[in-house]
């Protein structure tokens, strides 16, 4: 996309309000000032007039927003509004769908992810990414924690670098202790990481996911809906654990629940059918005072 | 609301009635299990039972469930007990019943001299007539008189002797003869199911429970006579090929067991003529033929699965794979022998034969290896790209292990085929008839080094070499009058060994495929 093709669209979205639909009836239109939001901090990540289409069907439609480091950013909205379209952008995981075309830029600290040459191991090793139902491997705890590392050449524990003297199981057992730890699933699977990770618990697995997603060491953690598939206890704990990630990590969570956007997020993005990012701000801004009706509606339960 | 029919949660005096109904369903059951018996020859048909012979106490059980049935369905229809039938038995219980009839009728008639016509005639009349009798009446009629009828009849042949040992007929049409040793097991089977589904519907108390218990008895009795089929087959060899088997089989002495069936060849000069080079002429053909057909078929299942696009291309190799593997393998064999052995040696060799049957086998491993990468979820596939990990390491270290088991499933179905296949190794592999220890193929130390390409030779796979099924259709072709001193219990020895080698490489395969799901599960 040409840099006069981004401003065109740009000016286009800043003019006019009060456009009609195609049911004809009027409804206000996404404002500039409701998703140009200055965040606080450094941005981490900077999408620009991001355009998805699956085949004929237009799934996000010129979303523009700078996502700050170090900070949770919750993606709110009702179903099919593009929020995890959006978020699957960010570490290029639409990449996998064949039908899926993507316009527009998405910068990490200022490369752009949708160059020519980005090497998509490098921007998964950053982007890390955390799915909606808790998907361990059927292995050990063990061996799904240092998975990535073991994958990506970091850790050695095959039987040539054992012979070679190049493994570090000591290595490994701290890589895997400090990111069970930094998930919070430390002390409950610290006398079993040699059982298969398909026997614990709902909420422990998606624990591990993340952990799993950690020990790759991460720059930002993409989370889709963590704990939608999860009881309230274990939600509870996932919600504990994003705000404390949100320390050393950005984390950018797509979540059904406005409560728990609510919970544990600083900014919050509302993207409403149609594939429009309507409303982006302060998650305290957004949940009591939005500047968009359509938002004050959604979020009172009159639409969505 | 009024509900159309209402009947009692808890029923308390059905007792004694459905004491009497199930104490039916066990001798029917009984009646069945004997009636396998007999059909299998465990016990004849004239084996004296209380007194009388089996024939005629076979009669006796169906002539008393008969007419139990039929005052099950009467105590019912009376209001003698609290049931719960439907207005009628069913459109499908009423096609049965008109063919059995129909069956029933046109038998009896044939016994009492009547021609085609009248057979006919009489077949209809009674077609018709249990049609009416199952379709119109309530259900706790329909259900049982037709069906007591039946048993009742056939007990009344038995009983009487109008069909029992030594009774025969000769179907001229067909150029045969039916033996009653053969007849009257098989009338049992049938009125012991007819009945033991009568006396379970009455059992339940008709309606839907009565047709729930109806179902469950009907399928496990079928359900039994197929194990008993298979255990009667496996049973029949073994009993037949033990003696040739255990022949000179002993513990202890210079070594620690003597087994010369299965260590001996078939020698002028040995003393007891054993199967060993067949024996293990099987063992390495089915070692090649997995160790060509797996990474080949595996191989291209993830190929298919992962990497080509879904489309015409793989929807024209899967129905070429399917069609491989329904290909009869005497095609297999013919391939073979045109095209293998004139580029290895230009004479049947061990080697052709592996290839021959690992072409055999690939197809089954690619179609089964397929479905199992399929089932392998995406979320692995998902979370293993989220961690930067490429499609080549995510299909080794995730995908693979996960289908391992459904792969190894194929492989044990497709060895299983394999194994006892006689018509490609026939035209590919050969061997004696009665091969020499000596002609066993020495695969392991066969391999020599050479200076000059393809520097590595072993003429054990480039010679003629024989395997179980081969010898023993060879021996059956032979005339079983080879030099050895009894050709029969050779012969049925051979089979067993068959039998059992392909029963470990079976169980090799289920231990397999139970340990790679163990790890995959604990």
């Amino acid at each position: 996309m040409s840099q006069t093709d981004t401003a065109e669209t740009a000016a286009n979205r800043t003019d006019g309000q009060g456009v009609s639909t195609t049911a004809g009836e009027t409804v206000e239109e996404t404002r500039s000032e409701w998703t140009n939001y200055e965040a606080g901090g450094e941005t981490k990540l900077a999408v620009d007039d991001l355009d998805v289409h699956y085949g004929d069907d237009h799934a996000l439609k010129g979303v523009s927003m700078d996502i700050p480091e170090e900070s949770v950013t919750a993606l709110i909205g009702p179903s099919g509004c593009g929020k995890s379209t959006f978020l699957r952008c960010l570490n290029r995981m639409n990449d996998r769908i064949r039908a899926a075309s993507v316009d527009g830029t998405v910068e990490l600290d200022g490369d752009d992810v949708y160059q020519d040459g980005v090497d998509l191991v490098e921007l998964r090793k950053r982007v890390g990414m955390v799915f909606q139902s808790p998907n361990p491997f059927p292995k050990s705890i063990r061996e799904n924690v240092s998975y990535g590392p073991r994958k990506h050449g970091d850790i050695e524990t095959g039987l040539l670098a054992r012979l070679t003297g190049r493994a570090e199981p000591d290595r490994e057992e701290d890589l895997v202790e400090r990111s069970l730890e930094r998930a919070a699933l430390w002390e409950e699977v610290s006398g079993r990481l040699d059982d298969n990770a398909l026997g614990l618990s709902g909420g422990q697995q998606q624990r591990l996911c993340i952990a799993r997603c950690l020990a790759v060491d991460p720059e930002v953690i993409l989370m889709d809906e963590p704990a939608s598939a999860l009881d309230p206890i274990a939600t509870s704990k996932i919600e504990d654990l994003i705000e404390d990630l949100a320390q050393d990590y950005t984390v950018v969570v797509v979540t059904h629940s406005m409560q728990q956007a609510a919970r544990v997020s600083d900014q919050t993005a509302v993207f409403l059918t149609g594939g429009e990012l309507v409303e982006y701000d302060d998650t305290e801004k957004v949940f009591e005072n939005p500047e968009s009706q359509r938002v004050e509606d959604y979020i009172s339960g009159k639409f969505g | 609301m009024s509900r159309a029919t209402q009947t009692p949660l808890v029923r308390d005096d059905r007792t004694a009635y459905e004491a009497a109904a199930g104490a039916a369903v066990g001798l029917s059951g009984a009646a069945f299990a004997v009636g396998l018996a007999a059909l299998l020859d465990v016990v004849a048909i004239d084996d004296p039972v209380a007194g009388v012979g089996l024939s005629t106490a076979f009669g006796a059980a169906l002539l008393a469930l008969g007419a139990s049935v039929v005052g099950f369905g009467a105590a019912s229809r009376l209001g003698y007990v609290d049931t719960a039938p439907q207005p009628s038995a069913g459109l499908v219980a009423a096609a049965a019943f008109t063919g059995i009839w129909i069956a029933v009728g046109a038998a009896v008639a044939g016994a009492l001299g009547f021609g085609a016509g009248g057979r006919l005639g009489v077949g209809a009349v009674l077609g018709v007539g249990a049609f009416a009798a199952t379709a119109l009446p309530r259900e706790d009629v329909g259900s049982t008189l037709p069906a007591g009828a039946v048993a009742g009849l056939c007990g009344l042949a038995l009983v009487t002797g109008v069909v029992g040992p030594g009774w025969e007929r000769v179907l001229a049409d067909y150029n045969a003869t039916l033996f009653g040793d053969t007849v009257v097991p098989v009338v049992v089977l049938f009125a012991s199911l007819v009945s033991g589904w009568s006396a379970a519907k009455a059992y339940g108390g008709f309606g839907a429970r009565g047709r729930n218990v109806g179902a469950y008895v009907l399928i496990y009795l079928v359900v039994g006579s197929i194990l008993a089929v298979l255990v009667g087959l496996v049973a029949f060899v073994t009993v037949k090929g033990l003696p040739g088997l255990l022949n000179g089989f002993g513990v202890g002495g210079e070594t620690l067991i003597r087994w010369p069936f299965l260590t001996n060849g078939a020698g002028l000069l040995a003393d007891t003529a054993g199967v060993f080079p067949a024996l293990v002429g099987t063992v390495w053909l089915v070692v090649g033929a997995v160790l060509f057909a797996v990474p080949t078929g595996v191989g291209a299942a993830v190929f298919l699965s992962e990497y080509a696009e879904q489309g015409r291309f793989t929807g024209a190799v899967e129905v070429a794979t399917n069609g491989l593997w329904s290909t009869p393998s005497i095609v297999f064999g013919l391939f073979g022998a045109a095209f293998l052995i004139p580029r290895f040696g230009n004479q049947k060799s061990l080697i052709a034969g592996m290839l021959t049957l690992g072409f055999m086998l690939l197809p089954l491993v690619l179609i089964t290896s397929r479905e199992a990468i399929l089932a392998v979820p995406d979320e692995y596939r998902d979370a293993s790209a989220a961690l930067g990990v490429s499609k080549w390491q995510t299909i080794r270290s995730v995908v693979l292990p996960a289908a391992i088991p459904g792969v190894t499933t194929g492989v044990i179905l497709g060895v299983g085929r394999i194994a006892g296949e006689t018509a490609p190794i026939l035209l590919t592999m050969g061997g004696g008839v009665l091969p020499a220890r000596s002609a066993a193929p020495a695969v392991l130390s066969g391999f020599r080094l050479s200076g000059s390409p393809p520097f590595v030779s072993n003429p054990a796979l480039l010679e003629a070499t024989s395997a179980l099924p081969y010898q023993l259709y060879a021996l059956i072709t032979a005339g079983l009058s080879g030099n050895i001193q009894n050709p029969q219990e050779f012969a049925w020895g051979l089979a067993l060994t068959l039998l059992l080698v392909v029963l470990v490489f079976y169980a090799i395969g289920i231990a397999t495929r139970y340990y790679f799901r163990q790890k995959l599960h604990q």
